[in-house]
């Protein structure tokens, strides 16, 4: 399946906390015209942890509950910021926003934020993705190493030799080779590798 | 007894670079006032302060600033393009005045204080290229000015294109008022693509269409070509080498309407035989009439009024009915396809069979189906904009 272009927003629900009455009429109008869902939230409230991403505006801040602040983590979050300095950014960065719009709010703005939201979004999912899999890797040189130095003991080859050893049978078995290390040193021996 | 006045601003470059489409915005815009300010429709009169920016981007601003300081209207029409446009909004905005902005444009903007009378993306592109697609070919050479327009069309286009297996040949672009044309002319000859979609606008289209016709026809070629902005007086301009365009638009001279006919009549008895209304010039006549009809109905200038009066009132304007919708203070209008000919006219060989609700920010836009199914959903317009031959 295709993933959702973040130019395209119809369909999506976002968690609105905007305190100024008008901020919020103008976030509805503009939602509406854009065919997102608007779920109206105060802090204190249940949160909809199903919202694709949440507005909160820094007069609500700090969070108080930990629990409101972990699903709001589930998407990504667009601060209204109402003042620059720095003591008020400091509780704007907690919610680690991905992007945000400076109140008092104007129609114009609010599409470039919401697809600036979604894509940074979806650019930090991919990279922690990949952060896991290197840190799982990572994590598996060991078994690699050991895997590598038991096949130099019992065929009595250079490191080289081992690795490229190892690397053709897991390609072999279309195993990746952090699995075949896993098998080797498990079993106390090489797989048997053909040809 | 007199009527009371009511000012109102006109902005628009009447010298600079597109200055012939700005003096197309003017004299539709005073044709208007004039038929508002003789007819017994109205309580009132228009009295029209003229500015001229030059085409000077910054002048748009000092141009608002004056006429809303000084003059102190509360409603200004005009801005030919989105870069002015943008430079007047802080100003109309902030001021609570209202914008009525005529040109086609790129969508993904709606403030409370613009009517955009012109037509949307999903009015003009969209229609366009489904039509391509389904007719021509799969595989496009873009050419067109580098600004906002261009780049937002060939998106949409790339998207379109791209999900129907298709392919953007190539993007060429140039400069506002580059008029270096040959270049490309040579490439497209070299590579024959199937079709030519050209986004260029004001001298620099002129002159790559008549080096296009001129090489493509000693070439023995015949490459279409497209266009989302080509209009009557720049068929005039060109000459004979702009016949065969195949161009989107909400309004054509050509319309069989009646109230185009008498438009067109009534155009040609003020302004001369030879000369002929364009697309953004009577959707500048038609932003006047809405302005007026908002009014009357109104009862007053107050903006918020205005703009509640000004929602759903629908007008049977030269290019059939037309209506704001109040939703997103665009306009609800009836796209067209026509091939240009040698007589400087367009032949129309396609229209929505019903006005088709605006969609600036394309979230009805799918690029995997049919213009079909991509209309939006609009109780006032709920016919979508099936293939029609009008001739």
């Amino acid at each position: 399946m295709n993933k959702p272009s973040s130019f395209s927003l119809r369909g999506r629900k976002a968690l609105v906390a905007i305190k100024d009455e008008r901020d919020a009429s103008i976030v509805k109008r503009q939602f509406e015209r854009l065919g997102i869902d608007t779920v109206p939230w105060e802090p204190g409230g249940a949160v909809d942890g199903n919202a694709d991403v949440a507005l909160i505006d820094d007069d609500f801040l700090p969070l108080t509950s930990p629990a409101q602040r972990a699903l709001l983590g589930r998407g990504p979050v667009i601060a209204l910021l109402g003042t620059e300095t720095p003591s008020r950014l400091k509780l704007v960065l907690e919610l680690d926003p991905a992007s945000f719009l400076v109140k008092p709010l104007r129609s114009a703005g609010i599409y470039a934020a919401l697809v600036m939201a979604f894509e940074r979004n979806e650019r930090t999912n991919e990279l922690k993705q990949q952060i896991s899999k290197l840190d799982q890797r990572l994590r598996s040189r060991r078994v690699v190493l050991a895997a590598v130095l038991q096949v130099m003991h019992s065929h009595a080859i250079a490191e080289p030799a081992a690795f490229a050893l190892i690397r053709r049978t897991a390609m072999e078995q279309r195993k990746t080779i952090e699995e075949i290390s896993a098998e080797i040193t498990a079993r106390g021996y090489l797989p048997r590798a053909t040809g | 007894m007199t009527k009371p006045s009511v000012p109102v601003g006109i902005i628009c470059s009447q010298s600079g670079p597109y200055q012939a489409m700005g003096r197309e915005l003017l004299k539709s815009a005073l044709m208007a006032v004039d038929e508002i300010n003789n007819a017994n429709d109205f309580d009132f009169s228009f009295t029209p302060h003229v500015r001229d920016p030059r085409g000077v981007v910054s002048e748009y601003h000092a141009a608002c600033d004056d006429l809303i300081r000084n003059v102190g209207v509360e409603h200004i029409v005009g801005c030919y393009t989105s870069a002015s446009r943008k430079q007047v909004l802080p100003i109309v905005e902030r001021t609570d005045r209202l914008l009525w902005h005529p040109a086609r444009y790129e969508g993904f903007e709606c403030s409370d204080n613009v009517i955009y009378v012109g037509a949307s993306p999903n009015h003009n592109v969209l229609p366009l290229v489904r039509y391509a697609l389904d007719n021509i070919t799969r595989h496009f050479f873009c050419v067109g000015s580098n600004y906002v327009w261009t780049w937002e069309t060939n998106r949409v286009t790339r998207e379109l294109v791209t999900a129907a297996q298709g392919s953007i040949l190539a993007e060429r672009l140039l400069e506002l008022g580059e008029s270096t044309v040959d270049h490309i002319v040579d490439e497209i000859v070299r590579r024959r693509p199937p079709a030519v979609f050209n986004t260029l606008v004001g001298s620099s289209s002129y002159e790559f269409i008549r080096a296009f016709h001129a090489a493509t026809t000693a070439a023995g070629l015949n490459i279409p070509m497209l266009s989302c902005s080509l209009c009557e007086p720049e068929l005039k301009v060109v000459g004979p080498a702009s016949a065969g365009c195949i161009t989107s638009s909400a309004y054509f001279e050509s319309i069989r309407l009646p109230e185009n006919r008498a438009f067109v009549s009534r155009w040609k008895a003020r302004y001369g035989d030879a000369s002929s209304p364009s697309v953004d010039g009577q959707s500048t006549y038609v932003a006047v009439y809405l302005l007026a009809r908002a009014l009357q109905r109104a009862g007053t200038s107050n903006i918020a009024e205005v703009r509640r009066a000004a929602a759903g009132l629908r007008y049977h304007s030269p290019q059939g009915p037309v209506w704001i919708d109040g939703s997103n203070n665009h306009c609800v209008l009836t796209p067209r396809l026509a091939v240009s000919n040698t007589d400087g006219q367009f032949d129309i060989f396609w229209e929505a069979d019903a006005p088709v609700k605006p969609d600036p920010y394309l979230t009805q836009l799918d690029v995997a189906v049919s213009t079909v199914r991509e209309t939006a959903r609009d109780d006032a317009s709920p016919n979508a904009p099936h293939l029609r031959i009008v001739k």
